[in-house]
């Protein structure tokens, strides 16, 4: 029972590191531009896929690094193309174009690559397990929770430490101002679009080795995603990151107590916040 | 008989100190001006006793019941009622209709899915009398969105008057209108403080305007209270003098 | 009657006799009786939606998870329940309204693409209720074994199951009185707060309007119409799935009130009627229609954000 208990908080973990990275790109985008991306789980399943298929030329390694970044440049490209039109308007246009957007990605995809479930090669001594007793424990997991790790430290480091980061952070908490010191605030959101997709892209290439790679991916994974920021807080990015990691263990000890509940008691924690801080955990007062 | 009176109340915004320990009495029937210098903190000041902002500290006493903590709809329902610095209206929405919501908002009508035949009456006859005391009966049917700058700041005017306040609160009425909308909209002001003996508190920067409107003067510099007292008393303040001028010298 | 108030009573007058003629001028342009019936159950939807997004301005992307349970609620009393169509609509209605009404206060203090977004989540837990319990529900592979039943009105018996003009004018009659209450809601008083808080939030708060209060009514009036619709959709197809209650449902009903325009009364029935009518379409003559209906998605809110009817306001006006 203990083990069953460990290996699905376990479990938890790693599924919350997946919504966390998801999460924090997702409250990035919405943060500075206001715009929910729903086309953000297409992203990750463009990561995934990339890193599918440039695996045999450039091999797993090559592919973790490579696939992210390519994501990333297709996330610029759109925003420049299309969801740039839509700041200051409505947010109800973004949200439909965005949704617009996540059914093309998931066609396009099904398109290119298939329907059907693809094998995923992740190098094979990072596959077996390190004990006999925790057989859970192969060296992929870890592997992952620990890139999962250096990006989210990469992504405070950024947004602490460089001048694109600190504008980002003050663009968050006063656009105008921002804007009238002389920051373009056109290239700024790009830039942070580009920065949030690129967490997608890196969620896509980890999550297929994990969950196997198919077009709908993305799709499963955007809702828990959502359910983070809203546990969090809204306009926190610290927030985002302790309500994924918080729905994913939640999730992971359900499994084991009551396993047709699995999904459906993330969506509990997050009544339950919204009924007793209704700004979320880490959530500051009056941003919305 | 007093009808507002404000105690010690002071507003933080984490180390900034905007309103800082001011206390106002205000009595039934009154036009009270607040000015001071740009940040004195006067429309914070008003945001605090309209509900609209929470004070850090301090006791907002109207008609003898403290609504320190009331929210701002029930202090609206209590007669406190107001305008904004810049224009707050349904711009999409003709005259008529925008003065038409407060007024069945104000005849207890909010949450009716119909209206009898003695209701819409009540009602139609109570927009067409706001409409004429406020000027506005020939553009009735305009969209507000569509008005000059004057028309609007009336049209908000007799919205908030619609709601039949005890104590309405004009924050900044005149600001970016030119001499003749200035002189209107003063007028209309004028009239509703002495037909309808209504209690009015004013934050203005227009010393034309305040000096022939307000019974009294309240002057905040940097969130604090400066000084108070008739417009003469006021305008022969040394303090007050010092303040401006000072603020213009540097 | 005055002119002035036929322009006003025209709108009206097309919608319902098309609306009343459709069974017999559908087959002649190439559809048939239950799309027509799918249209006027969908557009109840976006319209039911519309009194909260287009007129209230509030926007809620979770509307399907209302929809879903109106459609649950009248398949499980026809399945499990008793063999009534009338209760079986009453009971789905209820049960997405009241789900509504228990949802709402936890969600009407939030604002625009935060109140989006916590609407959407929710709506995700009915569906892996529906999803999951599948000894109940039927899980993935949807509820069957029920069918909708003819009506017994004591002095007759219309035979809405067999005949599907019969079942289409009954779906007619549900719609008219929702869709009646709504329009009358909507020049009420009441009405008028809606629109208050649609055009100036702050300034209806500061004339007295309890804001969240009256967005709470509207929120719950809204799901009880979305519900209904999901009850019916229910009936017309004998059969409900989970896809009734996907997130992705909900965005088809927000794109039917855009695309026919949020600000015009019958904007989304006609959005409903382009977009079941396409979908039907493009669905016979490509594998990959959701690209299809994506781009459609985007270029909806690039070239017609105002909708169908907003265009055509604009140009009669000027």
């Amino acid at each position: 029972m203990t083990q069953l208990l460990f290996f699905n908080v376990f479990n938890g973990l790693i599924v919350g590191a997946f919504y966390a990275l998801m999460a924090l790109g997702l409250s990035l985008i919405l943060n500075l531009s206001g715009v929910i991306n729903f086309a953000h789980g297409g992203f990750l399943a463009i990561g995934g896929y990339l890193a599918y298929s440039l695996i045999p030329y450039i091999g797993f390694w090559g592919a973790l690094v490579l696939a992210p970044v390519l994501t990333a440049f297709i996330g610029i490209l759109v925003e420049r193309v299309l969801i740039r039109r839509l700041y200051g308007r409505d947010p109800l246009y973004s949200l439909l174009l965005t949704f617009g957007l996540a059914f093309i990605i998931e066609d396009g995809t099904r398109f290119i690559w298939g329907a059907q479930s693809l094998p995923f090669q992740v190098p094979s001594w990072l596959v077996t397990p390190l004990s006999d007793d925790y057989f859970f424990l192969t060296g992929y997991r870890l592997f992952m929770v620990l890139v999962v790790g250096i990006a989210v430290a990469g992504l405070f480091f950024i947004l602490n430490r460089t001048r694109l980061g600190i504008r980002i952070r003050a663009g968050t908490l006063d656009l105008e101002t921002v804007s009238v010191l002389g920051v373009n605030v056109r290239l700024l959101r790009n830039m942070n679009f580009g920065l949030g997709i690129y967490l997608a892209g890196l969620a896509g290439v980890l999550a297929v080795g994990q969950l196997g790679l198919q077009p709908t991916i993305g799709a499963s994974l955007i809702m828990p995603s959502f359910v983070a920021i809203i546990v969090g807080g809204l306009g926190s990015l610290p927030g985002t990151l302790l309500g994924g990691m918080l729905i994913g263990v939640a999730s992971g000890i359900t499994t084991v107590f009551f396993p047709s509940a699995t999904e459906a008691v993330i969506y509990v924690m997050m009544a339950a916040v919204l009924l007793v801080r209704p700004r979320g955990l880490l959530g500051e007062e009056g941003r919305f | 008989m007093s009808l507002l009176k404000v105690e010690n109340l002071s507003k933080h915004f984490g180390s900034l100190v905007a309103v800082n320990d001011v206390s106002m009495t205000v009595q039934s029937g009154e036009l009270r001006a607040v000015i001071g210098p740009n940040g004195a903190g006067k429309t914070t000041f008003f945001n605090m006793i309209s509900g609209f902002l929470t004070q850090s500290s301090g006791r907002i006493v109207f008609d003898g019941e403290d609504v320190s903590a009331l929210p701002a709809t029930q202090r609206v329902w209590r007669g406190i009622s107001r305008t904004f610095q810049i224009t707050e209206v349904f711009p999409e929405l003709s005259v008529g209709e925008n003065l038409r919501i407060p007024v069945e908002v104000a005849s207890g009508y909010r949450l009716s899915p119909w209206l009898s035949r003695g209701g819409e009456v009540e009602v139609r006859d109570r927009v067409a009398e706001l409409l004429e005391m406020g000027g506005l009966t020939a553009k009735a049917g305009r969209l507000v969105g569509e008005l000059s700058h004057g028309d609007q700041r009336a049209t908000e005017i007799m919205m908030a008057l619609a709601l039949k306040p005890r104590l309405l609160l004009l924050d900044e009425p005149t600001a970016g209108m030119g001499d003749q909308e200035t002189y209107d909209i003063t007028k209309l002001i004028r009239r509703l403080h002495k037909d309808h003996s209504l209690t009015i508190v004013l934050i203005e920067h227009d010393m034309r305007v305040i000096f022939h409107l307000a019974d009294r003067i309240t002057v905040l510099a940097e969130g604090t209270m400066l000084a108070e007292g008739t417009p003469d008393e006021i305008a022969n303040s040394e303090v007050v003098q010092a303040a401006y001028l000072g603020k213009a010298a540097a | 009657m005055q002119p002035a108030d036929f322009t006003k009573q025209a709108p009206n007058i097309v919608v319902w006799a098309l609306l009343l003629t459709m069974p017999f001028w559908l087959s002649h342009v190439g559809g048939y009786t239950e799309l027509g019936s799918q249209v006027v159950v969908l557009g109840l939807a976006a319209l039911g939606l519309n009194f909260l997004l287009g007129y209230t301005g509030v926007l809620s992307f979770g509307h399907a998870a209302y929809f879903g349970l109106g459609a649950y609620g009248a398949g499980m009393t026809l399945r499990y329940l008793l063999p009534s169509t009338g209760m079986g609509i009453i009971i789905g209605t209820l049960i997405g309204t009241i789900a509504g009404a228990i949802i709402g206060p936890l969600i009407i203090r939030l604002r625009g693409v935060y109140f989006a977004m916590v609407t959407i989540a929710f709506g995700q837990v009915f569906y892996f209720i529906a999803f999951r319990w599948s000894s109940v529900t039927g899980g993935d592979d949807g509820l069957t074994g029920w069918t909708r039943l003819p009506l017994h009105l004591g002095f007759t018996t219309i035979d809405i199951q067999n005949n599907p003009v019969a079942f289409y004018y009954f779906v007619l009659v549900m719609f008219a009185i929702a869709v009646g209450i709504m329009a009358w809601l909507l020049r009420s008083p009441f009405g008028r707060t809606l629109i208050a808080i649609r055009e100036n939030e702050r300034r209806s708060r500061f004339l007295g309007i309890p804001i969240d209060q009256h967005i709470w009514i509207s929120w719950v009036i809204s799901c009880a119409v979305v519900s209904l619709a999901g009850a019916l959709f229910a009936l017309l197809n004998n059969f409900v799935d989970p896809r009734a209650l996907y997130w992705t449902q909900s965005g088809d009903f927000v794109i039917m009130a855009v695309l026919g325009g949020m600000r015009s009364f019958w904007g989304p029935l006609i959005g409903a009627a382009i977009y079941v009518v396409l979908r039907d379409y493009l669905s016979s003559m490509t594998e990959n229609w959701e690209s299809f209906i994506g781009l459609f998605f985007v270029l909806v809110v690039l070239f017609f954000p105002r909708g169908v009817l907003g265009i055509i306001t604009r140009k009669v006006k000027s």
